[in-house]
This record gives structure tokens, sequence and C-alpha cells, in this order.
């Protein structure tokens, strides 16, 4: 008996060997991953975090990169430095030190804090403005998560969560004491000149509190929610903080800026926190649970995004003799790339990503579309071989597991479907958000069946949307696949 | 047994000194009786044991006619069934322990079991099924190699031969040693074609249930390819085992099969953890040529229903998570 199993483990071994060593070689593979993921959104938002940078936040002046990818400015390039504060940013951060706030978020456990944000009061209220992205972790865990905040003396006290819009990234705390009616939130949005000076307030890199000065340079389009574009630095910590003009007057709340950019930083428009201010005012006491609101605000949001990306039929691009659809706008850009491998095969791929998403926690993101297309082709292969070559780009493995926290195990559904012209393998896997009840993550995966030395395949995935909106963006895209007459 | 012929307890009678699992080490045979026992010179059979003593012991006629088997007052005596006994009765199968050395005693008479049935193929032996293993491992191999080509690059088909038949030469060289350790002969050249053979079940069987999974749209077959590689290798352990040891063939079947579901749950397990289904992927990753499809496809509309049937379970996968 011990010889059998003995033996048996040896097969066992010796055949994972066999198959490891007929692997082919890694640089030989075509690009499959490049379906992988959808590209990672290029802002980022602002708020310093210990856990986001996957160590604990130590109180000294190695700076805590809540930016793992990108060196702080002021630390590997001296030129981004501050310019000399102007005499105006002088007097403007004296008389607005009383109402500026460090917001911190605290383990229940211990008290360490585990993020870092800015805020500020509005105007002689004891409410206090800052990002959703500061206070998300008291938000979704009120039952690990408290926070309290610092003002520039130095005193501290405990902060209470009142509204949250994850759509705008906006949250209104409430603080034990008033401000001394500094920051003024207008009732009607601001009328900004582009080119003017504006002054972000906040606490950089928790090193303590700054203004920095820069300029207003119009409305973002990319995004799905409006921004301001702010060109100036605004690092992490300063999340939360406001942008002011000389006089004062709020014209935004700071909230991310653009990794890959020098200086290029976005605000919130002062009109959302009036909204939000509003709604504060009208309700009789905060809600003990923010999720189903959080949930509620992804909904609304997912409804929105889809009618935009729906509301005309996709656009069809030719890739050889197939039409792919795409929806290009300004919210979604796509990027194309050609792969020639040798003179084996060819790979051309295609991606649109929606250039924003929205934040619900440092480890999630939703509420976002990606799209991509490969098509790859082959002269001189032979059927079978581009075969194995199109079954193993078909192959994806981050289609997520069980135990994520976060998200219900992939359900699959897989069939061989045929559009208008083109016959087609589809396979459909939804997964739901464990916190958000009717929020689920569709991810779509086709290949052409059609041609023995030609391959499309195509990636769809669609995050935080309704079960009827997800399989309606399925049924479009689906749809819309075909062939074009020329080869 | 005793009264029932005098001829199966006649002489000449034949002493087997055993192994510690039944085999017969050594046959020593004695014409008539009595036989003395011991590690002197002067006994009909010397126990080459230091641990027997000089006359250890004596096999005489009994009473009823049988062996009588008496001690002859030495130290360490005469063990029996791990018993010590004074004196013993013996018939052809028992045996006893003087010392460190079992030995039985059997009667010319002594039934012995018909000859085995001799299945083997005796040409079929040594370079010619080795012969055959390695090209057949080196034609799978080379197959392997150029399926999954995707850079026009020579040196692959060397190296995948290479590899494959120098693992089959390892593992079967290691079966060869087990065969020549318990059935004195290597037969390297079994072992060498058995892996062949193996090796190219495994690819075929592979490509069988891609294709057929391809063919007709059945996904689950793909999803589940692993047990038949598993099945495969049961079946090839149980050849080499059953070349080591042809006659316990009966318990080998049994032990391979029973190993074969033991590794079956145990993937089926691994992949309930992994992906939360018995699969072993979520999806049929496999495409080929247009030619080889023989199911209809479905419209959209059939598949957007299906997509939309998943909500149920989806949904209770959720409220079954957030009751944990």
């Amino acid at each position: 008996m011990k010889r059998a199993v003995l033996g048996f483990l040896l097969t066992c071994t010796a055949v994972g060997a066999a198959f490891e060593a007929m692997a082919p070689p890694a640089a030989a593979q075509p690009p499959a991953r490049n379906l992988a993921q959808p590209a990672a959104r290029a802002t980022q938002t602002t708020a310093t975090g210990g856990a986001a940078a996957g160590a604990p936040r130590m109180p000294v002046d190695t700076a805590p990169a809540a930016t793992p990818n990108a060196p702080l400015p002021g630390e590997s390039e001296p030129q981004d430095a501050l310019p000399e504060p102007s005499s105006a940013a002088q007097d403007l951060y004296d008389s607005a030190r009383g109402d500026l706030l460090q917001i911190r978020m605290l383990l229940k456990n211990g008290r360490t804090q585990s993020t870092v944000g800015s805020g500020f009061l509005v105007g002689t209220s004891n409410l206090a403005l800052t990002n959703y992205h500061v206070v998300s972790q008291m938000a979704l865990d009120p039952g690990i998560y408290t926070a309290e905040y610092i003002d520039t003396d130095g005193n501290t006290g405990p902060v209470e969560l009142m509204a949250v819009d994850v759509l705008h990234d906006l949250a209104v705390v409430r603080i034990n004491r008033n401000g001394s009616g500094f920051f003024k939130v207008p009732e009607q949005a601001v009328k900004l000149r582009q080119g003017q000076r504006l002054y972000s307030l906040g606490n950089p890199l928790d090193l303590g509190f700054a203004i920095s000065e820069g300029a207003y340079n119009g409305v973002l389009t990319r995004s799905f929610y409006d921004r301001l574009i702010f060109s100036g630095p605004i690092n992490s910590g300063m999340s939360g903080g406001p942008s002011v003009t000389a006089s004062g007057t709020v014209a935004g709340i700071n909230v991310s800026r653009r990794r890959d950019g020098e200086s290029v930083s976005f605000l919130v428009p002062v009109k959302h926190a009036q909204e939000l201010l509003r709604k504060v005012a009208e309700q009789a006491a905060p809600p003990a649970d923010f999720n189903p609101q959080i949930g509620r605000q992804l909904l609304a949001h997912q409804a929105g995004m889809v009618d935009k990306l729906l509301e005309e039929p996709l656009t069809l691009k030719g890739m050889g003799q197939y039409l792919v659809p795409v929806r290009e706008s300004g919210e979604v850009r796509c990027w194309g790339r050609s792969n020639a491998r040798g003179a084996a095969y060819s790979v051309d791929s295609m991606s649109c990503v929606m250039q924003s998403a929205l934040f619900v926690s440092d480890t999630q993101q939703t509420g976002n579309v990606a799209m991509t297309h490969q098509y790859i082709r082959s002269g001189t292969m032979d059927p079978l071989r581009f075969a194995t070559l199109a079954s193993d780009s078909f192959q994806v493995d981050n289609l997520g597991s069980t135990g994520d926290p976060r998200l219900t195990k992939p359900f699959c559904t897989e069939r061989f479907v045929h559009t208008r012209s083109l016959p087609m393998r589809a396979v459909t896997c939804v997964r739901a958000y464990r916190k958000f009840e009717g929020l689920y993550n569709f991810t779509l995966l086709t290949a052409s069946t059609d041609a023995s030395q030609s391959s499309l395949q195509s990636r769809l995935d669609v995050s935080g949307v309704s079960y009827e909106n997800g399989m309606r963006v399925t049924r479009a895209y689906l749809g819309a696949f075909g062939r074009s007459g020329r080869r | 047994m005793n009264g029932q012929a005098t001829g199966l307890l006649a002489g000449p009678w034949t002493i087997e000194t055993l192994a510690r699992n039944g085999e017969v080490l050594h046959r020593h045979r004695v014409p008539a009786l009595p036989i003395r026992f011991g590690r002197a010179y002067d006994n009909d059979f010397i126990v080459d044991d230091d641990y027997a003593a000089p006359h250890h012991a004596c096999v005489e006629q009994g009473p009823s006619g049988t062996l009588l088997l008496r001690d002859l007052d030495t130290r360490n005596g005469i063990v029996h069934k791990g018993k010590r006994v004074k004196q013993l009765a013996l018939d052809g199968d028992t045996v006893v322990r003087m010392g460190h050395t079992s030995l039985r005693i059997r009667a010319a008479g002594h039934p012995v079991a018909p000859e085995l049935r001799d299945r083997t193929m005796h040409g079929w032996e040594g370079v010619l099924p080795g012969g055959a293993g390695i090209v057949l491992s080196v034609l799978v191999a080379l197959l392997v190699a150029w399926l999954t080509d995707t850079s026009n690059d020579l040196e692959r088909y060397a190296q995948y031969p290479a590899a494959a038949a120098g693992i089959g030469l390892v593992w079967s060289g290691l079966w060869a040693f087990g065969n020549r350790l318990f059935g004195r002969r290597a037969r390297l050249g079994r072992h060498l074609f058995i892996f062949g053979c193996t090796l190219a079940a495994l690819v075929g069987l592979r490509l069988l249930a891609s294709v057929l999974a391809y063919a007709w749209s059945l996904e689950w077959l793909s999803a589940h390819a692993s047990h038949a590689a598993v099945v495969t290798v049961a079946l090839g352990i149980y050849f080499h085992l059953a070349t080591v040891t042809p006659q316990l063939r009966r318990r080998l079947r049994a032990i391979c099969a029973a190993l074969a579901v033991l590794s079956s749950v145990l993937i089926l397990a691994g992949n309930m953890q992994r992906h939360g289904r018995t699969a072993d992927e979520l999806y049929m990753p496999v495409l080929l040529p247009p030619e080889l499809r023989a199911s209809p496809d479905v419209p959209v509309a059939d598949y957007i229903d299906a997509v939309g049937a998943m909500k149920k379970d989806i949904d209770a996968e959720r409220r079954g998570g957030a009751a944990e």
C-alpha cells in the first residue's frame, strides 16, 4: 500500500513536471493578459492613508505615501517645490487658519489613525465639509472606525458624520465648535474666469497646514461628474480642504490630482457642497447606517451612466473583417495598439475606458465601463495551431474567486451565439456586491468562431450596475458585433 | 490430515527458511526422521544463527503419526505464533522460530497450487517496448511543441522531445529499480512503454475532450477534464505496479481505484475552495476552427435570457454570504 501511494505521488510529481516542461516559454505567449483588466484610472484621490500604502503610518517626516506609484512632489523633484507664497496668500492663510481642520480616521481599537484628510468649517456653523473618500471607512464600517479633527492650534475633538455624496465625493461632518465665518459657501455657483488665482488649503501629507496657490483652468469634461481643473499642487492629505478665491469665497473642494501630470489637480464645484448642506439642514438626524444611502447613490449613478452610455447606438469600428462596437465620447476614451509578433501572427488591440470611477473604499472603485477588443490573425499558422493560440488568449484568470468580502463569487453563462452576421462564443460572468443590494459587476467575454486563422476577442467590464442595466449593456454590446464585407 | 495418508507424511522432508514476509529464502532436503537442528556441525540441519543453540531442537515422529518438534532445553527456545513452546506438533504450514530463524517443514507429498496461466508476452520485453515507449513520448512532445508554437522557433522542437524522453527515462528507471528490488527483473522496456502510453493518453484525452466539448457545446466535459487525467494516471500506475508484482493484480486494482477516487475528490474540493464550484475552470476557453462546430448556435436573445436566469442564484449567494 505504501509503495502504491508513493508511486502515485511520484507520478503526480512527474506528470506535473512534464506539463511544466511543456508550457510554452513566457515570451512566446500571446498578449492575452491585455484583456485582463480595464486600465486603472489615472487620477488619484488625495486622502493620505497608511492603509492604502499598506504600511502603518509613522508620525515622522518620511511622508506616508498614499501615492505608492508616484514620487512625492517636493521630495524627488525639487523644481516642484511650492513657490514663495504671495502676500495675498499669507493674509488669506492668517484669516482662514481658525476654520481649517485636519480630519483623521481612527481605528476604534487603539485609536491609531488609518487615513487623514482635510476639512473646513462652513460659515459660522458647526458643520464641516470634506471629501467622502476621507471619511469612507467611517461611513462603511462605523463599528471599526471613528474619527477626530485637529485644528491649526492643535485642539482635537470628535467628528460626527452627517451626510455623504459618493457621486461627487463630498461629506458633511459635525464637530463640537463653530466656525468664525471665514469660509463662505455661496448659494449660487461661483463665476470663475480661466486663469483666475485660487488658493488651496489643507494639510498635505500630514506635515502641517499649508496653503498653495494655483489657477482655475476650466471644467473637466472627461469625468462623469463635473470637476474643476486647478493648476496647482494638491497633495495627499489635502483632500477635503477648500480652494478659495482671494476674497475667501469657496470655489471648490480639493479632491484629486493626476498622477502622471504636473500640478494638474481637481476640485469638486462648490454647488454640490451647497446641495449636500441643504440636505443636511432638512434631515432630522444622520442615518445610523450609511451603507443603504451609499447603495442608493451608486444605483442612481449607474442608472445615469448606463442611460448615457446607450443613449445612442454604439459606434461600429472595423477590425479586419469584423465590426466591433465601441463608445467614444467625452467620458470614454479609446486607445489602440498594434503588436506584430514575429512572422507567425499579429495582434491589434483597442481599449475604451471610462475616464472616471466612483471611489467607494480604498479597495473598491465602481461605476465604470471598460471595453477591449483584440484582433489576432495569422497568415501562416495551421488552423489547429492557431486554435491553441486563440484558446490561450481567451483564457482570463482574474474574474474573481470565492472569499472576497466585497463581492460574491462569479456566476457565469457561456454559449455559442450568433449575432446578425457573426457566430461567437460568449461568456458572461456576474458578481454581486455584498454590501450594496442590487449592484453587480458584469463581465462579458466574446470570441469570434467564424474563421480558422483570425480571432476577434473582446471583453466588456461594467462595474456597479443593476442587473437590468448590466443585461441591457450586454445585449447592446453583444448584438452590435458583425462582419464587414472586406477581409 | 494426520491419519489420512502415510504418503503425505513420508519423507524426504524439506526444511524451508522463511523471510518475514513468508517468502522462502532457502530450502534444504533431509531424507529421514529424526531431524536435528542447531548450530553444531553434527546436526542434520545447521541453523546459521547466533541466537540458536548448538543443539537447538529435534523433529521426531509423534505418537499419532504427526511430526513433533521438541526444544532441547535451550536458552531462547522455540517460538510459535509469538509464544514460547516446549514442544509442538507440526503440519506443512506451521512456522516456528528458533532464534532469528523462521522455519517450516514440508513432506514430499505436500500439495502445491496449480501452475498459473502465463499471460506475459515474452516477446514484448526489453528494447522493443522500450523503444516504442520513447518514440511515443517523443511524438507526443513534438505534437505539443507544434500545437503551442507561436513564434516559429525551432529550439522547442528539440527541447520538448528531450524533456519528455528524459522524464520518461527517469520515471521508468525508478520503476525498473523497484521492479528489480521486488520482482527480480528490471523490465525497463515495459515501464518505458507504459510511460509513453500514459503520456499519449493524457494528451489525447485532453484534445478529445476539447474537440467534443467544442463541437457539441458540452462545456462540462472540458470543465471536468482533470478527472480523465486522474483516471489515466491511475491506470498508468496500475500497469507499472502490475508489472512489478503481477500476482497482486486484484489488490493493486483496488488500490489504484481508491487513489483515483481520492485524487478526484481532492480536485473537486480544491475547485470548490478556489472558484466555489466543482468545475476546473469558470468557463470553457477552448476555441477551435469553425469546421469542428457541430451544434447550432443560439440567438443573442436566448443568451440574454440565460444571463437573466442567473440572477436568482447570485442573489441567493449574496444573501447566504450576508447571513454568515
